[in-house]
Formats: structure tokens, C-alpha cells, sequence
């Protein structure tokens, strides 16, 4: 661009030099906590969408975030108001919320007007219609917004304000206006002339009202003038800080992002490619930037204006061998960019395409497990890349749309002079309000007559100083305290039946032995299949502790290529462990790899052959035996899908097992060093059982059940696996366990170390997947003579429990009709799982809302919608320090936290924070989903998930003591932060009286129930059928022995 | 009732199908009752076995009676004697429109039934299906058209539906955006073709194929014009054809195209809507014969895009574009084998490339779980051993050529520079012209409009 500003001024240092460009690298760094955070989309893992603002407490963060990156921080107004419409907000809660959020001043006066929390509460339950201008001109002249009262308007109220005005005005009229101080009183005899006043004695109703309304309306709009004039001038809009790109945009109509973004997303995907280009972006050795310069330098290659600017810049950047680093300092300063803005500038050009940015940060800083992570540096030369591009951008749009040519650090100035200043609230608007906020509170334009300018200033400034953004705060409070208080009062209902039920029973709960037991994950989907299982078979006992039960390992299956780690993705596992095929069948299974890897090689062949010239030419010849595969698979998933299997079968090892132990001393994924020893496998058990509270009364059959998900056609598939397992499967996590936890020589460590496991008592393992409710059993072989007939039984309540799981989780599948069976829904949803066609395989996490830690005993038979996380914990077995509830928070509350912040986000603004619909999804570079053609990555989740999510935040029922509670909150940051900063919400529960405290600002304070109605139903399907939304608790009648 | 008339009625049922299906949603939005889900999917699917049971009985008795041409002629809707003009609807059973007419129904039959599944929820559901309906008549009405008008009618279809398709999400910018470009170049084959059908009455004084190409059955008839006008007409429609199905130097819509939801990409930019360019000049084959000049041309085109499409496919780094790629060398492939008067193969071609190219792209989104599948039973990393190209290409060579294929030829930026901004600079030039005049006219301002600004929605909650 202009050479002369290029130069360095004189006299400038080399240490000035190097300090500003650490500064520059700092600016970046800071800037790179505000991007997405989620990694490439095969290992998704749920985290609170505004991570980075969660120093801050809930409500702010959620404003800031929302400032910074232009998306809702809660539902639409609108949304609320229909919640409010249905009875899912209540008055109550509404006026709960308002009092608490106002404190003292909520009996401030306002004026003449009634107190401030009059005003306000007539503000929410009643909307308030708004829009531009324009269109609120329209509405006043076009509907019939003047001529007859809000439909909301009480008829007491509108008869009233009928028959006291006009009795005023025909009094008025009698009596001569007298002269009032303030008011202008013109406006009355222009309305009586506007409505012909000599015929007055003859006005019928209708012509009162749309008398009334008129005066109401002039009276408003003077009013709210009259106030303006007293107000101070609205601040002028600051324009600095901003990217030339939005200033131009608004001067001009011209997106100078259009041709950046389009270059960028071409390029970063291609140089973030994990491989399923042919063809590797040349010199992508060399770094972003240096590919960059070096592709965009090639001759012959600028065939348009654009190309050839770009071309001309990058070979002078080329000539005089500046780095990344230096081109950014240069590009600020050549933009025009002061010191005291460069970070918010940096900032502001990052997020331009934050999902790229954020995944080449991702690439750069946490994947090095990917084939082809990006080397260190990338973002600050991506920025560099980006700079060049948008001064050359910026500069063709002010030249061609408002024939600007002078230097670009000018651009701003000029294009801030051509943007028409619009007013945010102008009169009409606020004086709409008003008028509204008049009829539905009954004000008498007798009395707005008499207002002083002091008095409508106040009105405006309280009308004001309660936009929409804080309605829709308090609407969401109030939206989040109906479902907390219902949770509480049930809880509390719920555990007191429960206690007197089983203080009446002749067997005490302690000394009964359960027939069998089974672990879960403890993800919010298993707790309607626990409530099923517990249905089925009353004797069995249900327990659960985050998925991968302790185990944390890299594992790689039989047939699977690579090792995996198989734990939450904050701890790195020491220990490797391999499937493998059993002994005896070896030789086969060599055969079967064999097999597998031709037909792997084939099927690439054919799949890549088809996209090239000659091999395309081949396939297309021979593909109308597409159309075979193409309408079976759509047409009939299901059985498409049993006979691949059937095939599928033939090429794997029939069974395996588990290389689980070591014979060298360090672990490795080498031959010899997989695996775990004794020592450590005691480890495992003893914490895992200790954590959960089962360390006596053990039944003869313990089993462990991982989970995960499979689904076809769905990108997103790693996020409805178990989030405990870096979003892969917990099977082998369970089936590892159970062999640890059968192994005597562990079992005589535990016996040594105060935990006993009878002889009797086996372990087994499992694998359900909630996709299509299927069980996969590990090592029946294994399973002792003398075990296998409570084994049968085991399975087969257990197949009665998922079906039953399915058919409640198909009345929420609008494609699933009322009338089906158990089995057909069982039939159906393994129909979804395969079916090509299907956007929701399942719902995963959505309508997630409840955390539960602490015994079954008390949530046992409660209907919980399928919404509660559920961690099993005995306080009673704790020390008084209450470690294992803080060792499980530590690792729960984020996790689960973490999830359901996600999908608060998702929903609130699934075009912001999710990744919009996920029809249009198109896989970039294997590493995540566009929309459509070529988009900004899209993290987050999809309008398909989210879309039967009630955006609340998560609430904890723990059961412990407040001061346990306090104890761990105070020693522990992260649990602080959340929960301090009411990012989620917090309730203790005692379990002995079920006195429940809530955490508020700091405190516990006792909550008292509402209510104490709770429904008591047969079972399940009695409480759920027939019904497709959300479904509100209730207690299932306990048929233990 | 003897053979004739059951072909008839047959014929006549498989237009009538899908016309019966855009009437019945077409109506129903328009008077204000929209269907429910259940009901369009229920429709889309009576509508279109019906018609592919008919096209399958046209089929088999073709084969059984040995009949290779079956007219059914709905009349003649326009006749304007004075310019020797009639709008004549006929519609032609033979070799070439019964497989590609069976075609249309199977894929659109299997994507209708993909999609009444994959749209459930959908605020835009049946506004997809009404888009569906007008393509698939579209298609029906194109295939077995026996005059190059009730072809264009066809054609017109197929290209609104299309271009609707892609700006199907248009609460974005980006699909309205590529959809209206679609749309554009569209208009610009548009434009060709009613040159050409315009140029054809001329020649002959009717539409009908039969009078330019003879009496034969296809691909048998001769065409009865001389080799200079083969050569005009051609053209205009080998300029029609290459809109149409994205030959250079039209290709830059084919990626752009992939904004809708995917079982659409699929059925229209993957395997149908893509192919029409090639059926037309299948259809007009006779007259490539007459014109050496003219086939050549076509081997050319389809040859240039078949090389652009293979070169470009192998930088895509997102599976759409690579698929939409893909598919245009195919196309290209397809078209230069049309030239060289390899009839029947390509017809062959077309379908099996379809079929093969509706399935990859309804199975696009899983490609994750297919690269996972297939790293396990391969057992490695899918990583590549350097290619042919690799190895020969020299480096800088290699460089320039990925440059050129990531900018995807550099073709829209040129169609952008040198046809779409004279043409705007012209018409903005043109409007200036009238401003001025208007205001000295009025004595002032004569537009209101300028002073309104477009109303951009600021977030609720900030105001």
C-alpha cells in the first residue's frame, strides 16, 4: 500500500521494536481465551460455552459473553411470555423473583405511578410490543392500536377509565378549561375538535375508547418529549475500537469480510486438513504464514483486482522478508491502530472467524494426538495472514462504494462520517411503552395531563431503566425457581414416604441383600433405565459413579487401529490396555485382520477412485448397483443393517479378552508393559467402591455397565458418548473393572486394606448403548457355574428394563405414535440408530436440569424425566471431613456443570453459541462441520439436540451437611466458581429429616416447601403415557418385598 | 381397449402424477391450510410409485409390443396462426426418455422418503416439499418432453426449484447469496435455450423434435437441417447445457449449490438437476452429427471440464465440495461421450453415475464414522503415499496447479470481474441517468426510497 508509511519512523529502537511486538504476542494470547474451545469434533467434549467468563458471576458473564460475541444471553422475551402464557413461569415466581431482585427498593414511589415494583411486575406479566419506528408508525396508523384497549386490559379497568374520563371531559368541557401549569391544553380541545365535540352527548362506547386511547397516546408522546428535553443528549456513538470492515459495512452496505472470509475458510481448512484432501497444501512445513506468502506469490495467478492486490502485497512482504509478527505491527499501523486499542482491535479481527481461529488455537495448543497438528505459532501468523488480507479488502471497498483513496489509518474517520447516526430509542418508541404500560395499569389522562416535565422524566427514566434485558433476566429466574421449587418439593415429599415407608416394613434397609447390583454411568440418560430396572426387578439394587469407573487407561480394541484414552480429559492415563483375541483363536483372528485390512483397502480404493477421472469413469458406469444399497439402507435401515452386521461378524474374532496385566514394571503401549499390576488394579477397585459407597452388603452378582452411542449419518456422534470418557465408549472401562474387582489377589489386598468382598460375589460387565438400547455383555464365559441361573434372571429383567427404557424415551420422538408396544418401541428406536435419514438418533444430554449426590434411598421411585445426573454417594461411610463427597464434586461439578452450561448456551442461541441446524452440516478437513458451502467452523450444538432443552442451570441436591458443604467450597477453587458465581445452583439435603438448605449469596438458608402434593402412581408407563413434553415428578409405589 | 390407448392412459399417468402432487401442496399452502408432515410424506410417496409403477408398464410393454416410440400428445394449449405458432404438449416415449424418466422417480422417490425423515420438525418442511413437488414435474415434464418447448417448460422448472433449494435456509445470508448466483446463471442458459427454441421454429415452423430430427426413433433419426445451422443452434444449446450441468466455464456454481439441507444437494447438484445439461444435448444428438464442428465443440467442453473437475476435486477439503467435483468430471466424461456419439454409454453413464453420486452424498455427513471404520480395518493411519501426480509434477508446477485448483480455477472471480461488473456498472450508469432526468423532472428529490436506510434488527436485549 503507501510505501512511505512502511518505513519505520526515525530514531525508533530495536528494543521498542521487540517490547511492542511481546506486547502484540500478549494481546493474542489474551485474546485466545475468548475463542471456542471445543477441539476437533471426533473427540467432542462438553464444556461451559463461556468458559471465559466464568470469574464473573452468572448473570454478568452471560451479559459480557453475550455483548462480545453478539448472541442472546437468554431466551427470547417472547419465549418467556408464552412459558408465562402456559403456566411453566407463575405469577408467583415472577413477583418472588422481582421482590428478591429489587431488595429495598422495590416500594420506591414512582411519581404518582404506584411503587417501582408495581410498575415492573406490569411490565412482565403483560408484553410490551416494540419495534422500529417505522413499523410502530404503521402499527399506530394501521391497526387498530388506537381505537380499542389491549386485549390484556381488565374489563373492570376499561370500563372505569370509560366512565371516569368522561364524565371528566363532558365536566371539563362545562366548566371552560381551566389554564394547568404544565401541560399544553391544546391537546385536549385538538382531540375533542379530531372527534367532533359537538355531537358528544351521542358518542357511543366504541368512539369513548378510541377517544381515550387517542388522548392517551398524545398525552404519552408529549410526555416523553416534554422528558427528553429535561434529559441530557444521548451519548454519540463511540466509533473507535471498531474493525474498518463494521464501519464501512455501515456506511456503505459492503461486507469487506465477503472475499476475506472466503479466501481464509479455503485456506485454513486446507492447511488444518487432517487428510482427506489428495493433495497436501504445498509448504504447509513452512508455517501459515509462509505457505501464505509463498502460494499467493505464484505468477500467473491474478486475474482480477483483488488477487492482484493481494499478489502485489505479499511480494513486497516477501522481498523485504518480514515475519509474522512484524506484519501484524505493520498492518496495525498502516490500519491506523493506536496502542490503547490494539488488543481489542486483535481481538475483534480473531473473532471474525472464531470457529477457524479457535481450531488452528486447539491444533496449535491440545491435539497433538491428531495426525497433523498445527505447529506453534499458527494463530499469531494466521493473524498476520488476516491482517494483510483485510487492509486489501478494506481498501477496495472504500475505493469502489465511497471513492476513497486516500491511507487507510484515515478510513475510519471517513466512513464514521458517512454513518448515519440512528437513534437507539426514539420517542415513538419509549412512548409506546408507555402508552401500553397506561391502559394495563389504568393511569387516567386527567392525571397525565397534569404531569410536570420532573414527573414524566421520572416515568420515562424508571420505564427505562427496565429494558428487555432485564425482563428477560427476571423471566428467567422466575422460569428457573418454578422447576427448583417443584425439584425440592418433591425431593422432600418423596424421601419422607420413602422413610416412613420402609420405618413400617419389617426389614431393615441395612441388613436386606439386594438380589443383584448394577453400576451406571452417572449420566442423566441411565436414570430412567435404573427406574426401570428397579421397576422390573424390586430386589435389585442400582448404583452409579462417573463411567469409566475409575479406570482410567488408553485402550485399543481388537479391531481397532490406534490406543484411545478411555477417562475425563482432564486426567492423562499412565496405564495401556489391549483387547485382544482369545488364545485358541489367534490363528483365525490373523485371518480375519487380514481380511478386514483387503476389504478396508478395497472399499478406500473404490471410495477415493470414485472422485478421480478414470476410476470415477468406471464406478459411474457400474453405479446404477448403487441404487441397490442407496434404497435398502433408506427404506429399511434396520434390516439393512442386520445383514451388514451379519457380515460383519464373519471378519471379527468371536471373543477376546483383556491383556489387563503387567509384567513390567513401568507401563507402556509396548508388548509386555500393557496393562495394570495388582497393586494398582487394588487401587482402582478400592477407590471406585469407596467413592460410591458400596463396601458391604454386596450382592452375589455386581454389575458394571458402560455406555456410549452409536448413530450413523451424524457428525456430532462422539458427543452422545459418555462424557467421562473423553466422548468414546465406557464398555471396556466396565469390563476392566469387573476383571480387576474378580481377581483374588486384589481381593486379599482390599480384605487387608478394611474391604471385604465375600467369595460369593462376582463381578460382570456390560455395555449399554443409548442409542438404540442395546446390552453388550463382556465375559459371560467367565461367569461361574454357580452364578449362572441369577445371571439369566439378571439379563432378562435387565432386557425387560431396556425396553421399557426405549418405550419412554420414544414419547418424546414425535415419529414414534403413542400406541407402541415395549418391544416395538425397543424395534424403533434400533430402527433410528441406523437409519441414514435420521437427524435424532437420540436426544443425549438435552432437558438435562438436576444434579443428585448421595444415597438411592431417597431418589429411588421418583420419577425424574430422564433429567438428573444421579452419583451415588453414602454420606454415613464419609469422614468427617466429608473427602469423598469433595473427591467426587471435584470431578463431577465440572463435568456435569460443564454439560449442562453447554446446552443452556446451545439453546439460548443455537445460531450464536450452537451450530445452528445441522441439516445443512458439511465435514471440513475431518476436524469439524460448516454450514452449507463454506462457513466459519461451527462448534457447540445443534438445533436437532437442543431443541426439547430447558435452558436452566443446573441444580445440585447434594446430601451432606451445610457446613461440609461450606468446608469444600472454601478449600476448593473450582467448585467456588461455579458455585459462588451461581453458575449452577446448590441445595443440601438432609437425609435423615429432609430439611433441604438452598445456597444463596454465600449462605444456606432452609428452604420451606410449597407444597407437599406429590402424585403416587402404579409405575412409569402410568405416569408418562400420552404425553410428549415435559413431564413434572412423581412418586412410583415401591413393590420391594 | 387396445395397446395404443393403455399406453395412453399410462403416459399420460406419469406426467399427470406429479403435476396431481404440485397441485394438491401448491393449493393447499396457497389457500392458507398447509399439510402436516405425515400427509405430504404420504402424498410424495402415492404420487411417486404411481408414477413409476406407469413408467415401469411403459417400460414393459415397449419391450414386450417392440415399439421403440410412443407419442401421447395432450393437446395443443396455444395457437396463434398468424405467426405460424402453436404451444403444442407431447411428450415421447422412447430410449432415451423412459430410463431417465424411471431414473427420476427412483431417486427422487428414495430422497422424498430420505427427506420426510431427515426435515421432521422443520419449520421449512413444507416449504421443501412444495420445492420437491415443482422439481420432480420439473424433471418428469424435461425427460419426456417431445417438443424443445414443453422441454423448456421443464427446464424452467427445474432451475426455479433448484435455486430455490439452495437459498432453501435463507434466515442466513450465505445460501441466499449462492442461490441467487445459481439462479443467475441459470437465467444466462436460460436465455441460450430460448434463443435456440426460438431459432428452431424458425428453421422448421415447429417445436417438435420429430421436425428437426427426423422420423427415426432416438438415437436413430437424422436431423434435417444443414451443418451451419446445426452449428448456430447447437451452440446456443451447448451454452444451455453447460449452465445447466456446470461445465466450464459455468462450474463455480456446482460447490456454492451445497447450501440446502443435504438430501437436496444430493438429489439435484449429486445426481439429477446436474445431468440435465447432457440429457438435453442427448436429446439433440442428432443435430451434434450433422455439425463436425459442433460435436467437436462438445468433446471440447466436456473434455476442459472433465480435467478441470478431476484437477480441482482433489484440493477439496470439505466432502461437498469434493463430492460436487466429482460429479462434474463425470459430467464432463458424460458430455465428451455424447459427442463422440457414444449415445447409448452415456446414457448408461448417467445413470450409474446418479445412483452412485445420491448415495455418497446422503451418506456425506458420516464420513467421520467411515474414516474411523476403515482406519480400523486397515490399521494404520489413513495417510498417503505420494501420488503419480505428485511424483511428475515438478515442484513449482505443483504449487501454481494447487494455487489454481484451490481458487477453483479462478472462474467465478473472472465471470465476477469481466461480465458481472460491466453489466452492473451499465445498469448503475443507466439508473443514474434516469435519476437525474427524474429529479429535473420533479424539481428535487424523485426518490423517496433513498432516504429510508435498511433497517438492520439490533439484538433485543441491548436496546
Amino acid at each position: 500500500m503507501q510505501s512511505t508509511a512502511l518505513e519505520h519512523p526515525k530514531g525508533e529502537t530495536q528494543t521498542d521494536d521487540s517490547a511492542r511486538r511481546e506486547k502484540l504476542r500478549q494481546a493474542i494470547a489474551h485474546a485466545t481465551h475468548l475463542l471456542p474451545s471445543q477441539g476437533p469434533i471426533t473427540v467432542f467434549v462438553h464444556h461451559n460455552t463461556l468458559h471465559a467468563f466464568e470469574d464473573r458471576p452468572f448473570d454478568a458473564g452471560v451479559k459480557a459473553g453475550g455483548r462480545r460475541f453478539g448472541c442472546h444471553p437468554y431466551l427470547p422475551e417472547e419465549h418467556y411470555r408464552e412459558q408465562l402464557a402456559h403456566g411453566r413461569i407463575r405469577v408467583q415466581d415472577l413477583e418472588a423473583v422481582l421482590l428478591e431482585s429489587l431488595g429495598e427498593g422495590a416500594d420506591c414511589l414512582v411519581g404518582s405511578f404506584g411503587t417501582r415494583y408495581a410498575l415492573r411486575l406490569a411490565m412482565l406479566q403483560f408484553p410490551l410490543r416494540s419495534g422500529p419506528t417505522a413499523e410502530l408508525r404503521w402499527v399506530i396508523a394501521e391497526t387498530d392500536a388506537l381505537r380499542s384497549f389491549r386485549e390484556e386490559v381488565e374489563p373492570s379497568v376499561r370500563e372505569q377509565l370509560i366512565d371516569e374520563t368522561r364524565r371528566w371531559v363532558r365536566r371539563d368541557l362545562r366548566n371552560g378549561n381551566p389554564v394547568r401549569e404544565f401541560a399544553d391544553s391544546d391537546v385536549l380541545a385538538e382531540m375533542l375538535d379530531r372527534f367532533d365535540r359537538r355531537t358528544i352527548e351521542s358518542w357511543s362506547p366504541k368512539t369513548w375508547e378510541a377517544f381515550i386511547l387517542n388522548f392517551l397516546w398524545k398525552l404519552c408522546y408529549n410526555g416523553v418529549r416534554l422528558a427528553d428535553q429535561l434529559a441530557p443528549a444521548a451519548q454519540p456513538v463511540e466509533h473507535r475500537s471498531k474493525r474498518h470492515r463494521d464501519l464501512l459495512l455501515d456506511a456503505t452496505g459492503e461486507d469487506a469480510d465477503l472475499a476475506v472470509d472466503e479466501l481464509l475458510i479455503r485456506f485454513c481448512s486446507a492447511f488444518l486438513d487432517q487428510g482427506f484432501a489428495d493433495w497436501q497444501l504445498p509448504d504447509r512445513d513452512l508455517g501459515f504464514y509462509r505457505a501464505f506468502l509463498n502460494s499467493y506469490s505464484q505468477p500467473y495467478c491474478s486475474p482480477t483486482r483483488w488477487y492482484a492486490d493481494i499478489h502485489g502485497e505479499v511480494r513486497r512482504l516477501t522481498d523485504s522478508q518480514i515475519g509474522p509478527l512484524e506484519s501484524i505491527d505493520e498492518s496495525l499501523r498502516l490500519l491506523g491502530i493506536g496502542e490503547d486499542e490494539q488488543s481489542e482491535f486483535i481481538l475483534q479481527s480473531l473473532l471474525a472467524l472464531r470457529g477457524w481461529a479457535g481450531m488452528i488455537w486447539q491444533l496449535e495448543t491440545n491435539a497433538e494426538w491428531m495426525p497433523r497438528p498445527a505447529p506453534a505459532g499458527t494463530l499469531v501468523e494466521y493473524l498476520a495472514v488476516r491482517l494483510i488480507l483485510d487492509r486489501v479488502a478494506a481498501a477496495q471497498v472504500a475505493r469502489e462504494s465511497m471513492d476513497f483513496d486516500g491511507p487507510l489509518d484515515q478510513l475510519r474517520d471517513t466512513a464514521a462520517g458517512e454513518v448515519a447516526d440512528d437513534q437507539l430509542n426514539s420517542v415513538d418508541q419509549r412512548a409506546f411503552v408507555i402508552f401500553q404500560l397506561a391502559q394495563v395499569r389504568g393511569w387516567k389522562p386527567e392525571h397525565l395531563l397534569a404531569f410536570s416535565p420532573e414527573q414524566w422524566t421520572t416515568l420515562v427514566h424508571e420505564v427505562e431503566t427496565f429494558p428487555s434485558l432485564e425482563r428477560r433476566r427476571i423471566y428467567h429466574h422466575s422460569y428457573e425457581r418454578k422447576y427448583r421449587n417443584d425439584t425440592l418439593d418433591a425431593v422432600i415429599t418423596h424421601s419422607q414416604r420413602t422413610r416412613a415407608a420402609s420405618a413400617e416394613s419389617s426389614v431393615d434397609g441395612q441388613s436386606f441383600r439386594p438380589l443383584f447390583q448394577i453400576v451406571c454411568c452417572i449420566d442423566d440418560r441411565e436414570e430412567s433405565f435404573r427406574r426401570h430396572l428397579e421397576e422390573v426387578e424390586p430386589a435389585c439394587e442400582t448404583l452409579s459413579v462417573a463411567g469409566f469407573f475409575g479406570v482410567a487407561m488408553y485402550f485399543q480394541g481388537v479391531t481397532e487401529a490406534y490406543f484411545k484414552p478411555l477417562c475425563p480429559v482432564v486426567i492423562k492415563p499412565q496405564h495401556y490396555v489391549r483387547e485382544q483375541p482369545l488364545y485358541s483363536l489367534m490363528t483365525s483372528s490373523q485371518l480375519q485382520a487380514l481380511t478386514r485390512r483387503r476389504i478396508g483397502h478395497a472399499l478406500r480404493f473404490a471410495q477415493l477412485g470414485s472422485r478421480t477421472l478414470v476410476g470415477g469413469m468406471l464406478t459411474g458406469l457400474l453405479g446404477a448397483f448403487a441404487a441397490f444399497p442407496l434404497v435398502a439402507r433408506i427404506l429399511f435401515p434396520r434390516t439393512t443393517s442386520r445383514i451388514r452386521n451379519f457380515f460383519g461378524h464373519i471378519v471379527t474374532p468371536r471373543s477376546s479378552e483383556l491383556h489387563l496385566q503387567r509384567t513390567e514394571p513401568e507401563p507402556g503401549p509396548q508388548e509386555g508393559h500393557v496393562g495394570y499390576t495388582i497393586d494398582e488394579m487394588a487401587n482402582v477397585v478400592e477407590g471406585t467402591l469407596r467413592l460410591m459407597g458400596l463396601t458391604k452388603n454386596f450382592s452375589p452378582l455386581v454389575l458394571f455397565c458402560g455406555h456410549g452411542s452409536s448413530s450413523v449419518n451424524n457428525p456430532h456422534e462422539s458427543a452422545y458418548n459418555c462424557g467421562a470418557c473423553s466422548g468414546s465408549r465406557g464398555g471396556p472401562n466396565a469390563r476392566a473393572f469387573a476383571q480387576m474387582a474378580n481377581n483374588s489377589s486384589v481381593r486379599r489386598i482390599l480384605a487387608e486394606r478394611g474391604l471385604p468382598i465375600p467369595e460369593d460375589v462376582f463381578f460382570a460387565s456390560a455395555y449399554h448403548n443409548t442409542c438404540n438400547d442395546e446390552i453388550t455383555w463382556y465375559d459371560v464365559d467367565r461367569i461361574p457355574v454357580t452364578h449362572r441361573k441369577l445371571m439369566e434372571h439378571a439379563r432378562q429383567s435387565i432386557d425387560a428394563a431396556r425396553e421399557r427404557n426405549a418405550h419412554e424415551r420414544c414419547r418424546r420422538f414425535e415419529s414414534a405414535p403413542f400406541h407402541l408396544t415395549a418391544e416395538e418401541a425397543l424395534r424403533h428406536v434400533e430402527g433410528r440408530a441406523e437409519d441414514l435419514s435420521q437427524a435424532r438418533p437420540e436426544y443425549n444430554h438435552a432437558t438435562n436440569a438436576l444434579c443428585f449426590v448421595g444415597r438411592r434411598a431417597w431418589s429411588r421411585g421418583l420419577f425424574l424425566d430422564r433429567r438428573a445426573f444421579l452419583a451415588s454417594y453414602d454420606p454415613a461411610q464419609d469422614d468427617e471431613r466429608a473427602s469423598i463427597l469433595e473427591r467426587l464434586l471435584q470431578a463431577a461439578m465440572p463435568v456435569c456443570a460443564g454439560i449442562s452450561l453447554e446446552y443452556y448456551h446451545s439453546t439460548v442461541d443455537t445460531e450464536g453459541y450452537g451450530c445452528g441446524s445441522k441439516l445443512p452440516h458439511n465435514i471440513t478437513s475431518l476436524i469439524g462441520v460448516m454450514s452449507g458451502a463454506a462457513s466459519d467452523l461451527r462448534p457447540g450444538l445443534s438445533a436437532q439436540m437442543v431443541e426439547i432443552h430447558e435452558p436452566v442451570r443446573l441444580l445440585f441436591v447434594i446430601e451432606t451437611t451445610p457446613d461440609l458443604m461450606r468446608r469444600i467450597i472454601d478449600d476448593n477453587q473450582g467448585i467456588a466458581q461455579l458455585v459462588n458465581g451461581n453458575w449452577v445452583q446448590l441445595a443440601v439435603l438432609d437425609g435423615a429429616t429432609s430439611q433441604v438448605h438452598r445456597y444463596i449469596d454465600g449462605q444456606f438458608v432452609p428452604y420451606e416447601p410449597e407444597t407437599t402434593q406429590l402424585p403416587l402412581v402404579t409405575s412409569s408407563l402410568d405416569w408418562y403415557r400420552g404425553w410428549r413434553d415435559h413431564l413434572g415428578f412423581a412418586s412410583i409405589q415401591d413393590n420391594r418385598p | 381397449m387396445n395397446y395404443d390407448s393403455i399406453m395412453q392412459v399410462l403416459g399420460v399417468c406419469v406426467v399427470a402424477c406429479p403435476a396431481a402432487l404440485l397441485a394438491v401442496f401448491g393449493v393447499m399452502s396457497l389457500i392458507g391450510r398447509p399439510l402436516g408432515e405425515r400427509m405430504m410424506a404420504r402424498f410424495t410417496q402415492v404420487s411417486v410409485v404411481a408414477g413409476l409403477l406407469a413408467a415401469l408398464a411403459i417400460l414393459a410393454m415397449m419391450l414386450v409390443l417392440d415399439t421403440r416410440h410412443v407419442p401421447v400428445e395432450i393437446g395443443n394449449w396455444v395457437v396463434i396462426p398468424a405467426q405460424h405458432f402453436h404451444f403444442h404438449l407431447k411428450f415421447v416415449f422412447d430410449r432415451l426418455s423412459v430410463p431417465f424418466a424411471i431414473l427420476s422417480f427412483v431417486l427422487c422417490g428414495t430422497v422424498g422418503a430420505f427427506t420426510s425423515r431427515y426435515l421432521h420438525r422443520e419449520p421449512g418442511y413444507g416449504r421443501f416439499f412444495v420445492f420437491y413437488a415443482v422439481f420432480l414435474l420439473g424433471m418428469i415434464l424435461s425427460s419426456l418432453a417431445g417438443t424443445i418447448e414443453t422441454l423448456f417448460l421443464g427446464w424452467e422448472l427445474v432451475g426455479l426449484s433448484s435455486a430455490l433449494l439452495v437459498a432453501f435456509f435463507h434466515d442466513r445470508p450465505n445460501p441466499v447469496r449462492n442461490g441467487q448466483r445459481v439462479w443467475t446463471v441459470y437465467r444466462f442458459a436460460d436465455a441460450a435455450f430460448l434463443i435456440a427454441a426460438l431459432t428452431l421454429h424458425h428453421l422448421t415452423g415447429e417445436g417438435d423434435f420429430e421436425g428437426l430430427m427426423g422420423r427415426g426413433p432416438w438415437p436413430e433419426g437424422v436431423a434435417s437441417i444443414t451443418g451451419s445451422r446445426a452449428l448456430f443452434v447447437g451452440l446456443l444449446l451447448l451454452v444451455a447445457a453447460a449452465g445447466k450441468s456446470a461445465l466450464v466455464p459455468f462450474s463455480g456454481w456446482l460447490p456454492r449449490a451445497m447450501e440446502g439441507p443435504t438430501p437436496s444437494s444430493a438429489v439435484f447438484y449429486g445426481s439429477l438437476s446436474v445431468h440435465l445439461g447432457a440429457f438435453l444435448l442427448l436429446r439433440v444428438s442428432p443435430v451434434l452429427e450433422v455439425s463436425p464442428l459442433l460435436s467437436a465443440a462438445v468433446v471440447a467442453i466436456g473434455l476442459i471440464s472433465a480435467l478441470f473437475g478431476a484437477v480441482t476435486a482433489r484440493v477439496q477439503t470439505d466432502i461437498k465440495s469434493a463430492l460436487a467435483f466429482a460429479s462434474l468430471t463425470q459430467v464432463g466424461i458424460i458430455v465428451a461421450e455424447i459427442g463422440c456419439g457414444l449415445r447409448y454409454i452415456a446414457l448408461i453413464h448417467i445413470i450409474g453415475h446418479a445412483c452412485l453420486r445420491t448415495l455418497q452424498l446422503l451418506r456425506a455427513p458420516t464420513l467421520l464414522h467411515d474414516y474411523g471404520t476403515l482406519e480400523n480395518a486397515i490399521g494404520t493411519q489413513l495417510s498417503r503415499a505420494p501420488t503419480f501426480w505428485e511424483r511428475v509434477v515438478p515442484e513449482q508446477g505443483r504449487v501454481w496447479l494447487y494455487r489454481f485448483s484451490m481458487e477453483r480455477g479462478f472462474l467465478d472471480a473472472v465471470l465476477n470481474e469481466y461480465i458481472v461488473r460491466p453489466f452492473l456498472a451499465l445498469f448503475r450508469y443507466s439508473d443514474r441517468l434516469e435519476r437525474r432526468w427524474t429529479d429535473m423532472l420533479s424539481g428535487g428529490q424523485s426518490r423517496e426510497s433513498d432516504e429510508v436506510k435498511p433497517h438492520t434488527a439490533a439484538l433485543e436485549e441491548f436496546v
